[in-house]
């Protein structure tokens, strides 16, 4: 664990460098309160610091409060150096941000566990903080696929509707569902449907840009947002999805497992003021002509006219959108 | 001004018995002392009270490192008196410190050539 230490007084600084370090931690050191206040401000900074209260340009209670003010950042556990014993002293220490405080001249066994105390606390708080970050993961993806659920992949659709429409870009929203799941369950069983979901999720995520949004959006629907996408690059990009699930079948113990997608795709930068329900009506039904049409292929909705085009993204199409 | 200006065995117990460290802290002390020493004279000719709370208080942690207790006793009375601006008391509290800082030289000379031996 690194430690930051923060005192002008060079014996200081020797013996407190020698003693943390003997005791097993990365110790860095500095000379005054700014550099002490850059180093903790830092994303990959020391997260526990020994800071004498008495420094040139900024003082150890100065420094807490510079650090305090950076709320993004993980925690910095701070302790206070001081020869001041006054009650009023330590007390303006504390309410500056600090966490505790030594007096010096320490004592090496005082100074090691004052240090164990903070490294305790940083744990807990990392241990809070990955708890967070997985209820996080888990409240806004796919426990399956892990990809975005269905309640956040609408909200980011929503949100960069309204930010194509600002900005005045497209987006191009794909809408696909397995071709004849029901029968990969009834065949191989609900494990290897498992298998199946999450290797087609793997897919949809490789053949997509790291910024485009993918979400599971039923059982076997997946909803795929493509942002900044012109209608022709739109549905190149869907094929591009189409092939990736149904150029190589899935490699199962029980055997390959032939898997397709049909797809209902919206292309268009007329996006109008209309809800993001209704865009998706009209996918749907895409979607559901292209079931229609023998599955495995691609069907375009017209926005407002809810009629639909077999889509092959030929020269012909692209000078049609020209 | 009792006999040994600094004790050893305090501040063997404050390194953990590493000899070399204590003996690089004298060292550094050696170097570091007569500057800052240097410093607080300079602050109390001036007649400078935060000059001399600072710079007696500098002097202060350093003694108190290097477990010299009447010497730290002694700049922290002059800090004192920087802090409450007495300057009045400066020449009083710089005699008795630099009486203690003399004696405390030539002890650490003595205790570096014995460690260093």
């Amino acid at each position: 664990m690194r430690i930051l230490i923060a005192d002008d007084e060079l014996t200081s600084r020797r013996l407190l460098q020698k003693t943390l370090e003997r005791a097993g931690y990365d110790v860095t050191a500095v000379e005054n309160g700014r550099a002490a206040a850059d180093e903790l401000c830092k994303v990959e900074g020391p997260k526990l610091a020994l800071l004498d209260w008495v420094m040139p340009e900024l003082d150890g209670p100065g420094v807490c409060r510079v650090v305090r003010k950076q709320k993004e950042q993980p925690y910095v556990y701070m302790i206070l150096l001081t020869s001041k014993e006054k009650k009023e002293d330590v007390v303006a220490g504390l309410e500056s941000g600090a966490d505790d405080y030594l007096t010096k001249p320490f004592d090496p066994e005082e100074l090691k566990a004052r240090v164990r105390t903070g490294k305790r606390i940083l744990d807990l708080e990392g241990r809070l903080v990955e708890a967070r970050e997985q209820m996080r993961f888990q409240a806004t993806h796919d426990a399956l696929t892990s990809l975005w659920n269905r309640g956040v992949i609408m909200e980011l659709l929503g949100r960069e509707l309204a930010r194509a429409k600002r900005e005045d870009k497209s987006i191009a929203i794909l809408l696909g569902d397995l071709d004849h799941f029901k029968s990969i369950n009834d065949t191989h069983g609900h494990l290897a449907g498992d298998e199946v979901l999450k290797e087609v999720a793997r897919r949809l995520l490789s053949s997509v840009r790291p910024y485009d949004f993918v979400g599971r959006y039923g059982g076997e629907e997946f909803l795929m947002a493509l942002i900044n996408c012109d209608p022709i690059h739109g549905l190149i990009r869907a094929e591009d999805v189409r092939k990736a699930i149904a150029e190589q079948p899935i490699e199962m113990p029980s055997g390959r497992i032939p898997v397709t997608m049909s797809l209902g795709v919206l292309l268009t930068q007329e996006w109008g003021s209309r809800p993001v329900e209704e865009l998706l009506n009209e996918v749907d039904t895409a979607l559901y002509e292209a079931k229609a049409a023998g599955r495995n292929c691609i069907r375009v909705a017209d926005p407002g006219t809810h009629s639909q085009r077999a889509a092959e993204p030929t020269r012909e199409t692209i000078r049609r959108w020209h | 001004m009792s006999g040994s200006l600094i004790d050893l065995e305090e501040l063997l117990g404050r390194v953990e018995n590493d000899r070399p460290l204590m003996r690089d802290l004298m060292l550094i002390f050696k170097e570091e002392f007569p500057r800052n020493w240097q410093v607080l004279r300079e602050a109390v000719a001036s007649r400078n009270a935060n000059g001399v709370a600072t710079a007696a208080h500098t002097l202060k942690g350093m003694l108190s490192n290097m477990a010299a207790r009447e010497a730290a006793e002694a700049a922290a009375k002059i800090e004192r008196y920087g802090r409450n601006k007495e300057m009045e008391k400066f020449e009083e509290g710089m005699a008795h410190f630099e009486k203690i800082a003399e004696e405390l030289s030539r002890q650490l000379d003595a205790r570096l050539a014995e460690v260093s031996a």
